[in-house]
């Protein structure tokens, strides 16, 4: 059974925590400074979320189906992205078994890897908060 | 035990003048016009005549050959073996050289096979489906690209190198026949050779290692150890040939698997600065990695030591720099340099160092090693590699 039980769930955590490294100020200016568009393509339960930090300056999240180009798309399940989120999974081996597929410039993308380690650790935090979310509201 | 996943599409068929079944063997596989993809001097020295000859000779033309690659495989060469291949009508492709033409060919056949842009099938695991038949006959033994799922392409415009990485990369069936082997230069083979003792060591050591990887890597380095010396110094000894070809081939299927490490990502980044000879430069870096990795992949390093019989010691730290020791042994009798400075690097000036840290912190294949590096531990080995 899949960790996220819509896609909406999926999208709120996802949406949080990458609003969560956009506060931080050290993970967002190092991103900002890539000047990289990825976009993450989660499937089952599917969702899109792209990150645009083209122009320098902005580091801006998109939810859903957009026009921006992205430099590189990483699409895979959603559980695989939990558990990357989790520390429990290597992106790098992940790639090398075909559990993610990387279309761009894949080593560029593999460099920001350091940067964004420090929201591991908000990861569970906000999971737990968007699940009381849903359970308040439901 | 932890989970693990192993993977090789590729048919291995080894043997002397086995390089001569090529067409046979393409058309098999449904092609019965390949593209040849090879190198100028092969073709030159005659390397390739055993293979033409078994082509067709029936009015319909000679073989379609393109045999303009660069030492690093580019955008350019691709793009003109894809327009060669698509006026000839080719069907499937024959690579046949060392590392270089292995991968042109690789990415000669996503174009080939699908149209439209190569960069558009830039990233890993990105190729939709299976792609015409590819054959591989490697004249090198070190890079392992006839069983690897990977190729690297430098755009020359911008300067940077692609990756792409796919199981319908690797090609279906790789040829090793050490004749096609013989001819190399002793410094080639010799460098060569240590881009293959690195495959096996890093393989040994990364992430992603499993059971499978790991006696790959034992016997290759074991094959290495035994025969690269006698490959350098008599290059018409076709046992230690032998010996270096299929070594380089497990060890290319071991790091197809289970990554590499800091080795090639440090020498990924002085290869890119200065030019240098890739396995030459990881050969340098080979011990001073290794004592990188001491605190990390000790009991490793110590179990190969014990496997290779290069030491009996049953303390493990002591065992692993036995290891290193015999890589450092193995590098000097096979007249390689020891120090970037012996390779040619020249003396680092403001900024260098700092440049370098950087492209190597940021290489894909450093994302396998077992011991996680900053920027000053780079730094640090630049220096004593120096």
């Amino acid at each position: 059974m899949p960790v996220f039980s819509s896609s909406e769930e999926l999208l709120h955590v996802m949406k949080t925590l990458w609003e969560a490294i956009k506060a931080d100020p050290t993970m967002s200016s190092q991103l900002i400074d890539s000047r990289l568009v990825g976009q993450f393509q989660f499937r089952e339960p599917d969702g899109i979320i792209t990150i645009d930090c083209s122009d320098g300056q902005n580091f801006k999240i998109i939810v859903g189906p957009t026009d921006i180009k992205p430099v590189i798309e990483m699409s895979m399940k959603s559980d695989i992205a939990h558990e990357f989120w989790l520390g429990r999974i290597s992106i790098p081996v992940a790639l090398l078994t075909g559990k993610i597929v990387s279309k761009g410039p894949t080593p560029k993308a593999l460099a920001l890897l350091p940067i964004i380690r420090p929201a591991y650790s908000m990861y569970p935090k906000i999971l737990e908060a968007a699940r009381k979310n849903v359970l308040v509201n439901s | 035990m932890q989970p693990f996943q192993f993977q090789s599409p590729t048919k291995l068929f080894f043997g002397e003048y086995t390089a001569a079944s090529a067409y046979e063997s393409l058309k098999e596989l449904g092609s019965s016009n390949p593209l040849i993809v090879t190198d100028a001097n092969l073709v030159k020295a005659g390397i390739l005549e055993p293979i033409l000859e078994a082509f067709p000779k029936n009015g319909s033309g000679s073989p379609v050959i393109f045999d303009d690659v660069p030492m690093d495989s580019d955008l350019h060469s691709v793009q003109n073996a894809v327009n060669l291949a698509r006026a000839k009508k080719c069907d499937g492709i024959l690579a046949c050289g060392g590392g270089s033409v292995l991968d042109t060919a690789k990415a000669v056949n996503i174009c080939l096979t699908y149209g439209g842009n190569l960069l558009d099938y830039q990233g890993l695991n990105n190729l939709p489906t299976k792609l015409l038949p590819l054959v591989a006959i490697p004249t090198t033994a070190g890079t392992g690209s006839e069983v690897s799922l990977v190729a690297m392409i430098k755009d020359s415009d911008e300067g940077k190198k692609l990756l792409f990485g796919s199981r319908f990369l690797a090609p279906d069936l790789a040829i090793l026949d050490p004749q096609m082997t013989v001819s190399l230069p002793a410094r080639l083979t010799a460098a060569t050779g240590l881009d293959a003792l690195t495959h096996a060591i890093e393989s040994y050591v990364a992430l992603a290692v499993s059971p499978i990887s790991d006696a790959l890597c034992l016997e290759a380095m074991r094959l290495l150890f035994k025969s690269l010396e006698r490959a350098t110094t008599d290059g018409g000894d076709i046992e230690a040939r032998s010996d270096c070809l299929v070594a380089s081939t497990m060890a290319g299927l071991a790091f197809t698997n289970s990554g590499v490490g800091i080795v090639h990502a440090l020498a990924h980044a002085t290869g890119a600065r200065y030019g240098t000879h890739h396995g030459a430069t990881n050969a340098v870096f080979l011990p001073f990695g290794m004592e990188f990795n001491l605190e990390a992949a000790a009991e490793r390093f110590a179990t190969a030591a014990r496997y290779l019989r290069i030491s009996t010691n049953t303390d493990d730290q002591k065992a692993a720099k036995d290891l290193i020791e015999a890589v450092r042994n193995l590098i000097l009798k096979v007249n390689l340099p020891l120090s970037l400075k012996d390779l040619g690097v020249p003396e680092f000036k403001n900024g260098d160092l700092e440049e370098l840290a950087m492209l190597a912190s940021t290489d894909a294949a450093i994302m396998f090693n077992p011991k996680e590096s900053t920027q000053e531990d780079i730094v640090a080995i630049y220096t004593r590699a120096y």
